[in-house]
Order: structure tokens, then C-alpha cells, then sequence
């Protein structure tokens, strides 16, 4: 498969500060239009993927690995080479609107300096385009919103200035972490619907980074799970929704409410997967799960599993294969 | 050791050493500090029996720093002790009661903080005439708004805290809240705001005593010792050499360890840190 | 906004009522019989009455307070016990000492803490950056007059470049009275500077770790550009505040520095007249500084309406 088809092709993925290390060999495919989604409790080390991947690691982190994206690799690119692309071929949407935009500019000028310092655009022309952007992600009288600062906004507006400052030239990728999970539950459901047809009407593709699986499943085909800093199960969202191959990933399942399982027994709980996600400095030898895990043997306690099989793949010595051997 | 940090190491060190000199001076001095000997004046550092020489009456150097060391501890203890004691009093006050006494309180604090000090330090010196008493005093008169504003602050934060909340439903009474709750949990910041402000009530009382309203003969000052050398300093710069260096190093021990403790003590940044 | 002005406008006149009714009681009621201590021991009763009288100092307390707010607020400070000169013009004649010694230490201050507290930011965790740290904890911890007697004995008394003390007004010789500021606003200039040094680093350090610096990065600035044109704007805020916290440091330097080089500014004044007992002039003189203070600061509480959005909504 060449480069030029996938939005982004990460292989090997190392990010660390010091002696700890958050992300640990991670590797993942986006095709060009395609729609990945990044689980993990946090702490699992999606965020710190993301923001190896956009050069945007805090001070004192370093990344090692190869980020192939638009026929360069993105690791060991300068600041000013990235600073060309970040907010161009490659965007990010964070996860608390309200810290991620500048309080003392107007967000008008915030969208619009993305527009010209890309696309080269006169002041007016950029206006222009920020109107046509706000009137795309649904806000409400955008003339008004051009001019208004982000203490001004709800929660549901500023997230989506912070989409329109993602999209606004055309990005190849879209990387979200957590978009919805600052938000009030009442908005978080159009938020992400304005998200997806945006993103979808662009044909960029998507890295949804997210602990809520229903949103995966709503608007992603493909899911890797992450765990410890690893992704420990990956495919397409169908297959690893419905028959997950990681005891990881089938804890994760089940401790999801659905109409299913929810109750209003007072001692009805949903089942949690026992234990603690270990911290980095602490992971215990072989399998980072398995002190967590069920299906443990000696080997799992010793030995740390591949990441094998595709386009479905697990890294586990003993994978739930076939329907009937979940437990 | 996660809690010794250079800044702490280096400003204990300079402190202890500003401290024991201070007390040294209490039993054992190398002359007389005051009483001239005209024989000696002028004699150059490293002079036989006075290693920093001796000034224009020939008074022993080391023997007048050694009680210019006692009385900044003493003028830079006694204002920050006075205003710790009553910002925090205040400061908390302000925080436990009414809405009306806390906007009374801080308003008084912040009108206080925009009157300069060393112009009022002037007036008092010479409604109350100068000395150690007076400048004690103006000390304590500048610094009790900022304990009040810093005690205030960290208290209405404690007050906040879900254990403090438990406490007061269990039926517990505001003084023991704030002696028993408030008090062991803000000490840390207010530990910190003591040493900072130790050392500017050395900087302060040095520029007073400079100024001629702070100490006199027969008490000892570094600024004191200042005011006199520059009288002198074309004959003799040494003079204005030694007084100085004593206040920047005691200042920037204080300094240095208040940094140091702020570090160890304040567990936001400490949380930052991790 | 509208709210906001207006609360800081009362914050301004109540300070203002304050700190005068703390100034006169301070200087009257700890003072003493004033006509007596202006007199001497030896002058007798009569002329003690007489000048008492001619001053109004018979009065109650609270008529030669309210006495004294009225011929401030139309301009009149007061004579001079001794000369009978205006405390008006006492001061104008001070005045260009006092204020370009200020304003021009303030400006070094400024122009040595900006860009050395942004460069021990950026540097937080090297050696470089810990050296401008160390620097500037040193400058805290130099006393402003002796910054002053180290830079005369230096560049006075050694090299004999420039006068260590002394004054020729604007009037005769502008080059000279500029030569006259150049070590006071170098001494005063760099210790204010280095205190300002730790405000501006801490502010910037605090606004680099900001979410929405990050943004900034993320659609298209490099780190340099974010910190300069995002991050800056918002650690204006809190180095404005510094800038007014530094008024009242200011002043006092500004006094003591005057005395260090002998000019004939404001501080001097005041000090001669404590010493013989002006009690108008002394007060007078003291709150028109105060109030120069305090102004300042309801400015400063302005500008921070102007450059923070979120202050207009009268929060």
C-alpha cells in the first residue's frame, strides 16, 4: 500500500519523558477518508498519541517512531515545518473549549487567522469564509459569534469554534480527543453529529479519540484499544464490537451501559473489570493486563504477547476466538 | 531526597549561619563596637587583629557586623512575627464571618497595600521618633495586609474542602474548624510568606536606617553602617563593601529558603511537579 | 464594565478618605502640640497661642481635617510654618527630580524584566534559564541605595565618568541634569528590574502552559510565535498588576535613591521638613503622593478592563 492513500500511517510509536514511557510501539493505519476511533481508560496514553503524532508534546517529552502523512514522516520534522501543517493537512479538536480558546481575542480572529496564515486569504475574504464555516456547524447568528469572546459562548458553541478552527482549511486528518466529554450531556449528541457531517462533507479522515464506545460505534469503522500504552486489540468497529478477541476489550464492553443491562435495583451494579490500570512507572513483566485478566497463565505473567492477525487483531496469548468463548 | 532542593539546602545553610552569628554577637564580640580608638581608624581589611579593618573612628568591622546581624534578626523577626500573627488573625476572621466583615477586612488590606511604605515609615519615624521599636512597628504596619490577603485566600480555599464541610455538619464549632482544620492546612503558605517577608524586613529596615529614621548609635545597622561609609567611601570603599554584602547574602538566604520551602510546603505545585 | 468601573471608582475615593484620614491623625494626633514643637522649648505661651491661632491649629480635629481636604481638593496644600512658602510651589520645584528619576527607573525596570523574565521562562529547566533566575534573586536581594553607593564609588570616584551627586536644573544645563540621572536610574532601574524579572518569568511560564497556547500551535504557529502573540497578550493582564504592586517599591527607591545621590527630589524635602517639624508640608507632601499611588492603580484597574474581555462584563 502506498503512502499517498492513507491519511496517516504511525508505526512503532514511542512517546516519553525520561525514564516513563506513556506510548509503547504503537502502530495504526488511517486511509485517506477513513474513520479511526482510540480507546483506553485514561492514562492509557491515547492523548499523548495524539499529541506525539502533532508535534505538540509539553516540554521534556520526546517521540520516537515514524509518522508517515502526506509523504513525509512527521517525526523529526522541525517546529516551524510542522507549524505548516498543523491546522492545515492535520488538525486537532481538544477537549475543554473553554481553556483551548484564547480569552482575550475575539473568536472571529481566531478562526480567521487559521484561514490567512494558510490560505493566504485578504481579511475580508477570511471573514467571509469563517461565516460560511459557522453557518456549516449550525451556529446560531454567526455575524454576532464572529464578534463575540469565547467567555461569551455556551460550551456547545465554543466546542464548535474550536471544529471550525479544525476544519477550516481542509485538513487530510482530524484528530479529536474527547471532543464531547467537557460538554453538557444535552449537547454532546449534536455536537458529534456536527462533527461527523463536517468532517464527512470534507472527506477527511478521522482519529476519534474517546472512553465512549457507543460514540466509536456511531461514526467510526475501525477501533483499536489501548491499554498501558499499547493498543491491545484492533480492527473494524463491527467485528471487534461484536466479537472482541482481548479480555481487555471484553471488560470494556460489558462495563458500558446499554438498554440492556441498566437497572434500578438499588444493589444492581454493572460489572467492572477488577483492579487498577497500573501506572507507567510500575507495569508489571509480560502482559501489562494480565493481573487484571481472567484468562492469565504463566506465560501471559512472563512474556509479552504479539499483536497479531488482520484485518481483527489482538495482542494476547489467549484470545477469545469464536462467539461462544466469552466468558 | 524528593524534598531537599538546592534552593533549600543553600538558603538553610546562609540562614543558620546569619542566625548563629546574630547569637554569637550576644556573648562573644572582638571590641567594642562603639567606643572609638582613634590609633586604628582606617585600617585596610586584613589588618592585624581586624580582618576587615576598622572604620573612621577605628571600630572594629567584624565586631559592628556581628551586631548589625542581631539586629536585622531581630527587626526582620519581630515585623514578620508581628504581622504574621495579626494578618493571619485577621486573614481569618475575614474568611470565617459575614460577607460584610470580609469586604471590610479586605478593602482595609488593599488600601493599606497602596499606601508606599517607606514614605509612611518617614512620617511615623518622626511623629514616634526612630529606633528598633518604631521600625518594628512600621514593619509590621506594611506587611499585615499581605497576611491578611494570603491567609484569607488559603482559608476560604480550606473552607471549601469537603472534610471542612463534614466537620461543621458533625456540630463542630467555627473556632475549632478554623484552629483544628483551617490553621494545620494554610501553616505551610504562611511559613513561606514568613521567610519572604524576614527578608524584607531586613531589605526595609536597612534603607531606613540608611535614611538616618531607623536605627542610631549606640544600636548597629547594616543600613546604619552604610549611611556612615558613604561619608567616607572615597577615602575607604571597603567600608560600604561589607555592610551591603552581609544584606544580600542574609536576604537571599531567606529568600532562597522561603523558595525552597514553597517548593516542599505547597502541594499545588507540588502536584504540578508530578 | 459599566458595573466594574464603577466599583473601582469607589474602591479609588474610599482609599483616597482613608488613607488622608490615617495621614492627618498620624501626623497631628502622635505629633503633639505643633505650634509648641515648631516654636522651640524656649518660645512662650503667647507666641505658641498666637501662631496656633494663625494656623488654625486651635480648632477641633475634625474642622482642620476637613479644612485641609477643602484647600486640597481647590489646589492650596498649604504654607510652610517657617517660610511662609506654598507647599504648592515646594513641591512643582521638586518635581523634576522626582518624576523623570521615577518614571525612567520604572521603564529600565521594565526593559530589563520583560524580556529577561519571557527568556527565563522559555529556558525554565536549562542552565541558561536558571542563571537569569539566579541573577534576578540576587538583584531581589540588593538593597536599592547600596546598587546606588556600588555604581558612584565605580563610575564616579574611580572612572570620574559621571557626577556621583548633585544637581543642575533642566533650566541651565539639560545635559547635565541628564548626566545627574543616569546612576540613580541605573541603580534604581536594575534592582527594580530584577524584582520584576521573577513577576514577568512566573507569568509567563503560567500563560506557556495554557491550553489555548497549545491551540494557537496547533492551527499553525510555531512555539516562538504562540508564546509572542498569544501567549504575551494574556500575561499582559498579570504583569500590568505587578507593574501597580510596584508603585509603592517604586516610590521608596525612588526616596532613597535621592538621598544616595544628593538630589534635590521630593524625598529630600520631606525629610527636612520631618526634621524641623513641618507639619503641613510633611503631610501635604505625603498624600499627594499617595494619591499619585493610588491613581495609578484605578489606571491600571482600567487597563485591565481594556485588555481582559472578561472583565467588561462587570464581573
Amino acid at each position: 500500500m502506498s503512502g499517498a492513500d492513507n491519511a496517516i500511517e504511525v508505526r512503532d510509536l514511542f512517546v516519553g519523558n525520561g525514564d516513563l514511557t506513556a506510548v509503547q510501539g504503537v502502530s495504526f493505519t488511517i486511509p485517506a477518508g477513513g474513520r479511526m476511533g482510540l480507546v483506553g481508560e485514561s492514562g492509557s496514553g491515547k492523548s499523548m498519541t495524539a499529541l506525539g503524532i502533532m508535534g505538540l508534546l509539553p516540554a521534556g517529552w520526546h517521540v520516537r517512531g515514524s509518522v508517515r502523512h502526506d509523504g513525509v514522516d512527521l517525526v523529526g520534522q522541525s517546529d516551524r515545518q510542522m507549524s505548516k501543517r498543523r491546522g492545515r493537512t492535520i488538525s486537532m479538536v481538544f477537549q475543554d473549549p473553554l481553556s483551548a480558546l484564547d480569552p482575550v481575542r475575539r473568536v472571529g480572529r481566531q478562526v480567521t487567522s487559521i484561514l490567512r496564515r494558510h490560505l493566504d486569504l485578504s481579511a475580508a475574504e477570511a471573514e467571509r469564509q469563517a461565516l460560511d464555516l459557522f453557518a456549516q456547524i449550525n451556529l446560531p447568528e454567526p455575524a454576532r459569534i464572529l464578534r463575540a469572546y469565547p467567555h461569551e459562548l455556551s460550551g456547545g458553541q465554543r466546542q464548535r469554534i474550536m471544529i471550525a478552527m479544525a476544519l477550516a482549511c481542509y485538513p487530510q486528518l482530524i484528530i479529536a480527543d474527547e471532543p464531547t466529554t467537557a460538554l453538557d450531556v444535552t449537547v454532546q449528541k449534536q455536537v458529534l453529529r456536527i462533527l461527523d457531517a463536517a468532517v464527512r462533507e470534507r472527506g477527511s479522515a478521522l482519529l476519534m479519540i474517546t472512553h465512549n464506545l457507543p460514540i466509536i460505534a456511531a461514526i467510526c469503522d475501525s477501533v483499536a484499544v489501548m491499554y498501558a500504552g499499547r493498543i491491545v486489540e484492533a480492527g473494524p468497529v463491527a467485528q471487534v464490537f461484536r466479537t472482541p478477541r482481548h479480555r481487555y476489550t471484553q471488560g470494556l464492553l460489558r462495563s458500558q451501559p446499554t438498554m440492556d443491562n441498566i437497572s434500578f435495583d438499588a444493589g444492581a451494579r454493572l460489572p467492572a473489570i477488577p483492579g487498577m490500570v497500573p501506572p507507567l512507572t510500575d507495569l508489571p513483566p509480560g502482559c501489562p493486563f494480565h493481573p487484571r485478566c481472567a484468562a492469565a497463565s504463566a506465560l501471559c505473567r512472563t512474556r509479552m504477547p504479539p499483536f497479531e492477525g488482520a484485518p481483527h487483531g489482538a495482542a494476547c496469548w489467549h484470545p477469545a476466538d469464536g462467539a461462544g468463548e466469552a466468558p | 531526597m524528593r524534598w531537599l532542593n538546592a534552593s533549600l539546602l543553600v538558603g538553610l545553610v546562609l540562614t543558620l549561619a546569619a542566625i548563629s552569628v546574630a547569637l554569637l554577637s550576644l556573648v562573644w564580640l572582638p571590641y567594642h563596637p562603639n567606643i572609638p580608638n582613634i590609633p586604628e581608624r582606617m585600617l585596610p581589611p586584613g589588618a592585624p587583629g581586624h580582618p576587615l579593618g576598622t572604620d573612621t573612628l577605628g571600630r572594629d568591622i567584624v565586631a559592628q557586623l556581628m551586631v548589625g546581624a542581631r539586629t536585622s534578626m531581630l527587626v526582620g523577626a519581630g515585623g514578620a512575627t508581628i504581622s504574621l500573627t495579626l494578618g493571619t488573625l485577621l486573614g481569618l476572621w475575614a474568611a470565617a464571618t459575614g460577607r460584610m466583615t470580609d469586604e471590610a477586612i479586605s478593602r482595609l488590606a488593599d488600601i493599606m497595600l497602596s499606601i508606599p511604605g517607606m514614605v509612611t515609615a518617614l512620617v511615623l519615624a518622626a511623629t514616634l521618633g526612630s529606633g528598633m521599636w518604631t521600625t518594628i512597628l512600621a514593619l509590621s504596619a506594611f506587611f499585615t495586609p499581605s497576611f491578611i490577603r494570603v491567609s484569607r485566600s488559603a482559608a476560604l480555599a480550606v473552607l471549601q474542602e469537603d472534610f471542612v464541610t463534614a466537620a461543621r455538619l458533625y456540630g463542630r464549632g467555627r473556632l475549632f474548624v478554623l484552629a483544628r482544620h483551617v490553621l494545620p492546612n494554610i501553616a505551610g503558605v504562611l511559613i513561606v510568606q514568613f521567610t519572604l517577608y524576614f527578608a524584607a524586613g531586613i531589605l526595609t529596615e536597612a534603607g531606613l536606617s540608611y535614611l538616618g529614621v531607623g536605627m542610631s548609635r549606640p544600636g548597629i545597622s547594616w543600613g546604619l553602617m552604610l549611611n556612615e561609609a558613604q561619608n567616607t567611601v572615597g577615602v575607604s570603599s571597603p567600608l560600604a563593601l561589607w555592610p551591603g554584602l552581609a544584606i544580600v547574602v542574609v536576604v537571599l538566604g531567606l529568600n532562597l529558603l522561603g523558595d525552597g520551602l514553597r517548593d516542599v510546603l505547597d502541594p499545588k505545585l507540588a502536584r504540578r511537579a508530578a | 464594565m459599566a458595573l466594574y468601573i464603577f466599583r473601582r471608582l469607589a474602591f479609588f475615593l474610599g482609599a483616597l478618605v482613608a488613607s488622608s484620614v490615617a495621614i492627618f491623625l498620624l501626623i497631628r494626633a502622635a505629633g503633639g502640640n505643633v505650634a509648641a514643637i515648631v516654636l522651640g522649648r524656649d518660645a512662650s505661651p503667647d507666641a505658641i497661642d498666637a501662631l496656633a491661632t494663625e494656623y488654625g491649629l486651635d480648632r477641633p480635629l475634625a474642622v482642620q481635617y476637613l479644612d485641609w481636604i477643602g484647600g486640597m481638593l481647590s489646589g492650596d496644600l498649604g504654607r510652610s510654618f517657617r517660610t511662609n512658602e506654598s507647599v504648592t510651589d515646594l513641591v512643582t520645584s521638586r518635581l523634576e527630580v522626582s518624576i523623570p528619576l521615577a518614571l525612567m527607573g520604572l521603564t529600565l525596570g521594565l526593559l530589563i524584566a520583560i524580556p529577561a523574565g519571557i527568556f527565563a521562562a522559555r529556558n525554565a529547566g536549562r542552565p541558561s534559564g536558571a542563571f537569569v533566575g539566579l541573577l534576578s534573586q540576587v538583584g531581589i536581594a540588593v538593597p536599592v541605595f547600596w546598587a546606588g553607593i556600588l555604581l558612584s564609588l565605580l563610575f564616579g570616584v574611580h572612572l570620574g565618568w559621571l557626577p556621583t551627586g548633585g544637581w543642575t536644573p533642566w533650566s541651565v544645563d539639560p545635559v547635565q541634569a541628564l548626566r545627574s540621572l543616569v546612576l540613580p536610574v541605573l541603580s534604581l532601574g536594575t534592582i527594580l528590574g530584577a524584582v520584576m524579572t521573577r513577576y514577568v518569568r512566573s507569568a509567563v511560564l503560567d500563560v506557556m502552559n495554557q491550553d489555548y497556547v497549545r491551540t494557537a500551535r496547533a492551527s499553525g504557529m510555531t512555539a516562538s510565535q504562540a508564546l509572542l502573540q498569544v501567549g504575551l497578550r494574556n500575561a499582559a493582564l498579570p504583569i500590568v498588576t505587578v507593574i501597580g504592586l510596584q508603585m509603592a517599591e517604586l516610590i521608596g527607591g525612588t526616596v532613597i535613591i535621592e538621598m544616595v545621590f544628593s538630589l534635590p527630589g521630593l524625598a529630600r524635602m520631606i525629610l527636612a521638613n520631618v526634621a524641623a517639624r513641618e507639619v503641613i508640608v510633611v503631610q501635604s507632601t505625603v498624600m499627594l503622593i499617595i494619591v499619585f499611588v493610588i491613581f495609578v492603580n484605578f489606571l491600571i484597574d482600567m487597563a485591565y478592563a481594556l485588555l481582559d474581555p472578561r472583565t467588561r462584563r462587570g464581573r
